[in-house]
């Protein structure tokens, strides 16, 4: 393995570990600007988003996990999975467009 | 930056997906004619740094959270082309199993975060880094583009309640100022400081990195 490569990997996996603190640093916040589950509108009433997909760890986290430790390992999990599928899925995508021009290079 | 479903109406999607579908194209075309042996395992690795700062929030003054994207620094070492692929993938990976972006929205997320963000981002770095340096202008590059983008989400979160009433309550008046001062005060500083760093510690430490149009001529895709 290219050294590059391997510092970057070593990178990412203590990015990882810290990724918590993601979460932890803005425990007390609120969600970011118009990404709200439900807004209560100037005049009493409550608008709630339509939502068409439920995602498998929504929030990044596992359903259930609402104190500060359980979130934190549940926002781990979700940053190894997440890591995991990006790079298997840009892999893929790349693999598949190399496809792609060795088809079209015919 | 990432726009749940609910609040873009049906129009604003179906827009910035079809706005989305040639760009898309042009950026697998692009890519896979440019493609090093380098460059493979290097879009992968960049779209996991993407999803990862993105896993970072940040607390914004007014209470709300931000982050940065990645977007400036994925440009600057694989060109706007293959970021547009590489933050893609993240936030289809964001959306699908963190319900993180809408997947009505995904059209208008990978606009603003994939396409904006890589796009402004890489010409303020080619058209400042002779003038102020790599580093200064990897930050101040970086800082522009993100805001821009924010703009571009505030717009339209926005214009919904103009042509879709019953999704975004909020129109124009609060949402530009919301998302700028999320993103000029606490994700723009961020991804200034953090993409600064990282094109710092590879002008010294991997200068061909940062020079990969160099030693692989067509990657940049331009």
């Amino acid at each position: 393995m290219e050294p590059w490569l391997k510092r970057t990997l070593v990178a990412l996996a203590v990015f990882i570990v810290l990724s918590p603190l993601g979460i932890l640093f803005t425990w007390d916040y609120g969600d970011a600007w118009g990404e709200w589950g439900e807004v209560k509108l100037p005049n009493g009433k409550v608008w709630t988003p339509k939502s068409y997909f439920n995602a498998p760890l929504p929030d990044y986290n596992v359903e259930g996990w609402e104190d500060k430790l359980m979130a934190s390992i549940g926002y781990w999990i979700s940053a190894v999975i997440g890591v995991a599928a990006t790079m298997l899925m840009s892999l893929g995508v790349v693999k598949t467009i190399e496809l792609w021009r060795s088809e079209e290079g015919k | 930056m990432h726009i749940p479903d609910g609040y873009l109406g049906p129009l604003t999607c179906a827009v910035m997906f079809l706005v989305m579908v040639p760009i898309w194209y042009f950026a697998l075309k692009n890519t896979s004619k440019r493609l090093g042996p380098k460059e493979v395992p290097m879009i992968a690795v960049l779209s996991a740094v993407s999803f990862l700062v993105m896993m970072f929030n940040w607390p914004v003054p007014d209470g709300t959270t931000a982050h940065m994207v990645g977007g400036t620094l994925f440009a600057i070492i694989l060109g706007p082309w293959a970021s547009v692929i590489g933050i893609t993938v993240a936030l289809v990976i964001q959306a699908f199993f963190f319900g993180d972006g809408g997947v009505t929205a995904l059209g208008a997320n990978c606009f603003n975060m994939a396409f904006v963000i890589p796009f402004v981002g890489y010409f303020i770095y080619k058209a400042l880094k002779e003038r102020i340096g790599k580093v200064a202008s990897a930050g101040v590059a970086a800082y522009i583009a993100i805001n821009i983008a924010a703009v571009v989400a505030a717009i339209e979160f926005g214009v919904q309640p103009y042509i879709a009433p019953g999704y975004c309550p909020y129109g124009l008046n609060l949402s530009i100022p919301a998302m700028a001062f999320a993103h000029l005060t606490t994700a723009g500083p961020v991804a200034a400081v953090v993409t600064a760093v990282v094109v710092g510690y590879l002008e010294r430490s991997r200068p061909d990195l940062l020079a990969l149009k160099e030693t692989s001529p067509n990657i940049r895709g331009e």
